[in-house]
């Protein structure tokens, strides 16, 4: 049943962050999908081709009051309408004018029965113009709220900004929403199976593109990587603030800017592993967590042994400044010095205090599924208005199966999947909202673990 | 769909079958019974032969998706719409189009011509438009707070439309407003009792809710698993059935009711239901439903009923039409099978 269900994108963003460009990249693009496009802007460029329908954004409120359950009737007399035509297209793309909150739009794929029976909500795609972004949060709760609901985020419109100011938008908008996937785009220019089939609540998917998303702030300030030949060398380090050092040596670390944030993401891993510790005049172990022991005064000298020519990146907690880390080469006779290729500091991400954030709870054990019901129920009839999106899976005591999570506002959809297996019994939940109260939503979760 | 082949077909006697090419959207008797209109999703309307089910005659592609069709109450003319913005008028007999009226860009989503046949009123967006018999525009009203989901007539001049938040009843004689009903929720399905006092809309927030003109009295009945989007009021106006899940429910207006008492429930069905259609005349309901199946129910005037016959066909039901004399009815379904059955008395 649920195979032939029609997939859906929503395509939401400012006026002026390429909605349009894009659109007609899709429908231009040959992808093989007979693509129905209902189209929400007005006063933009028109759509070139394709089944293009305009529909005047039509936002009902139901009797009850409760925003969680607000629709959009436009869509469901317009899908209504499809749907009875289906043999004739394959995939709905959905495009929202720029001030639309998203919530309504997602909210009819699982509130409208007739609608939730026809059509499955394939993923929410939001275009960000990176020149206004930052005024556009400040501005409007729209923003914040089609940055917090979105599963793939395009940074559009890249040559007009800066690297650097890119990495800040970026990062800013990572920690309102974690669990999205960013891409960067000059005119909307991207590959179309990135924005259209993502499944994007498969949350394997997710987990596995961002695994450190339970950890935004990065355990360690400095990142240098080195060319090093075959043969022995010496880390010395003078005395600093702290009495030791995690340090976390990664072989075959690409010294560009992607790959050194992949090594991050793994070395995030490796941090949270109990860690091996080295005193001086020990070896440095390789991928592996290291407790670099400091107790001593003065100059303290560690050694790394490398088997073969590659380059090393050691992601230390503290710069290299601050203890005046160098790296020799330890020959027969002579000591060189080695420069790194490059270094990179990874500096603290809460730039901005957004009041739309997201955390997760992850922890092992399994729930009771009484408890987890009454625990959800609960929360997502108090606080529905301010979670936005909600997404996991849990582990339920005597079941063998996964259950998936995903919500949006106080509607939740929960299913068991496959059986767990040989993996670790986990429970992993991402939350996205306004003012959360972490804290207690954790303690809440915990209360349900058996 | 299965399971359902071992009902018992009861006072259905098997007629013809014909097929069209697309999801059949309306289907209607014209000409006092003697044809049967169907159109399909595609925009093409057969006229079929109501005894042999012969194709009378087929035009295609009317619309660039065909939305409604309604036949003049002296059954010779008809008119549909379409996604296309227009209005098409017809000869029944020969299939051959009177006037084609533009409307505009949008969608023409409903239709419906006066019971005496002096005004055809069709629903454009959120505005209602008025037109004399022979096409002329007469009149076209504000909008309304959303796209129109319904209109129906009350009365020789008087048009009831439905739309998120409220019923407007017009006086199409006087361009006037004459009265509104008002509810917050968005009414998607709106039927009329015969006599134009009860007027019952669906609610998209799972409800049905209705008015009594005469009284001011209003009520809502909700507790549907799904929005009911299709009612049906029995010739009397004693009886309104409801969709908005596989049962059908029948509230009963005899006496105090329906508030404070318990509707009839006939179950049968496996999936929502997708038509209702009271017989012209008498206690008969038809019921039809994404399963497929269809039933025919003897109804009591508490709302409790009994199956009389049922069938099952091997796709959503979208239509039932019943004859104007009763003895005839023809299910459309979501493939453009339509399925005639003759029916006892």
């Amino acid at each position: 049943m649920m195979d032939s269900k029609v997939p859906v994108t929503i395509l939401t963003g400012f006026l002026g962050s390429g909605k349009t460009t894009l659109l007609n990249r899709i429908l231009t693009e040959e992808h093989g999908k007979r693509i129905a496009v209902i189209e929400n802007e007005f006063g933009e460029v028109g759509i070139d081709q394709g089944l293009v329908i305009n529909a005047d954004e039509e936002v009902f409120e139901m009797s009850n009051g409760c925003i969680c359950c607000t629709v959009r009737g436009d869509l469901i007399r317009v899908l209504g309408n499809l749907m009875k035509r289906r043999d004739k297209f394959d995939y709905v793309l959905v495009e929202t004018t720029g001030l639309a909150d998203p919530g309504p739009v997602a909210q009819t794929f699982f509130m409208d029965d007739e609608i939730r029976d026809e059509f499955s909500l394939d993923g929410i795609v939001t275009l960000v113009d990176a020149a206004h972004i930052n005024e556009q949060l400040e501005r409007s709760n729209e923003s914040v709220e089609q940055v917090a609901f979105a599963d793939v985020l395009v940074l559009n419109k890249t040559d007009l900004v800066s690297t650097e100011s890119l990495d800040k938008i970026e990062s800013r908008l990572k920690d309102m929403n974690p669990m999205t996937k960013f891409l960067r785009a000059e005119r909307a220019k991207i590959p179309v199976e990135t924005v259209l089939g993502l499944s994007a609540f498969d949350l394997d998917q997710i987990l596995e593109r961002r695994p450190s998303f339970l950890e935004p702030e990065y355990p360690f300030e400095w990142t240098g990587v080195y060319r090093l030949k075959a043969g022995n060398y010496e880390l010395s380090l003078d005395d600093g603030p702290d009495p030791n050092m995690s340090l976390v040596a990664v072989s075959n670390q690409n010294e560009q800017e992607e790959a050194l944030r992949e090594g991050a993401e793994w070395c995030v891993r490796r941090y949270a592993e109990p860690p091996q510790e080295v005193f001086p005049g020990d070896t440095i172990p390789i991928g592996q967590h290291a407790d670099l022991q400091l107790q001593s005064e003065g100059h303290k000298k560690f050694f790394l042994k490398i088997k073969e020519t590659q380059d090393i990146g050691l992601f230390t907690q503290h710069t290299a400044e601050e203890f005046n880390i160098k790296l020799f080469k330890n020959d027969d006779e002579s000591k060189v010095r080695i420069s790194p290729l490059t270094e990179r500091t990874w500096v603290a991400q809460h730039e901005h205090d957004d009041e739309v954030r997201s955390f997760a709870i992850e922890c092992d054990g399994d729930v009771d599924i009484q408890k987890i019901n009454d625990w959800l129920g609960e929360l997502l009839a108090e606080r529905g208005i301010d979670i936005f999106r909600l997404k996991g899976f849990i582990s339920i005591a005597n079941d063998p199966r996964r259950f998936v999570f995903q919500g949006v506002h106080m509607l939740i959809d929960s299913q068991p999947e496959r059986e767990w297996g040989d993996l670790p019994r986990r429970n992993q939940l991402v939350f996205i909202g306004r003012n959360l109260d972490e804290t207690s939503i954790r303690e809440g979760f915990n209360k349900c673990l058996v | 769909m299965s399971g359902l082949k071992n009902f018992k077909k009861g006072i259905l006697r098997d007629g013809w079958t014909a097929d069209i090419d697309d999801y059949v959207i309306v289907c209607e008797w014209a000409s006092g019974g003697n044809s049967l209109l169907a159109g399909d999703v595609t925009g093409g309307i057969s006229a079929f032969d109501s005894s042999s089910g012969d194709t009378l005659w087929k035009r295609e592609r009317n619309h660039d998706g065909l939305l409604a069709i309604d036949v003049h109450p002296n059954g010779e003319v008809f008119a549909s719409t379409g996604q296309d913005g227009r209005i098409l008028i017809y000869n029944v007999l020969t299939g051959e189009k009177n006037k084609t009226i533009e409307v505009g860009p949008e969608w023409v989503e409903h239709i419906a011509w006066s019971p005496d046949g002096r005004w055809l009123a069709v629903a454009y967006s959120r505005k209602i438009i008025v037109f004399s018999s022979d096409g002329q525009k007469r009149w076209h009203s504000d909008n309304h707070p959303s796209t129109v989901s319904a209109i129906s007539w009350s009365g020789a001049d008087e048009l009831a439309v439905a739309c998120y938040g409220k019923v407007a009843i017009y006086d199409v004689a006087t361009e006037c407003i004459q009265e509104q009903l008002e509810w917050k929720g968005s009414l998607v399905s709106m039927v009329l009792s015969p006599d134009g006092d009860i007027v019952a809309c669906g609610s998209q927030d799972n409800s049905v809710h209705f008015w009594r003109r005469s009284t001011a009295q209003d009520s809502m009945m909700s507790g549907y698993p799904g929005k009911p989007a299709h009612l049906a009021f029995d010739s009397s106006g004693t009886l309104l059935a409801t969709g908005g899940s596989e049962t059908v429910t029948v509230w009963s207006f005899l006496d105090l009711g329906p508030e404070g008492t318990r509707p009839g429930e006939l179950e049968l069905h496996n999936r929502p239901i997708s038509s209702l259609a009271f017989a012209p005349k008498g206690m008969r309901l038809a019921s039809g439903s994404k399963d497929g199946s269809i039933a025919i129910w003897l109804l009591q005037k508490d709302g409790d009923g009994e199956l009389l016959g049922a069938a099952s066909l091997d796709a959503p039901i979208s239509r039932l039409a019943w004859r104007p004399d009763g003895r005839a009815i023809v299910a459309a379904n979501a493939v453009g099978k339509l399925t005639s059955w003759r029916v006892k008395n």
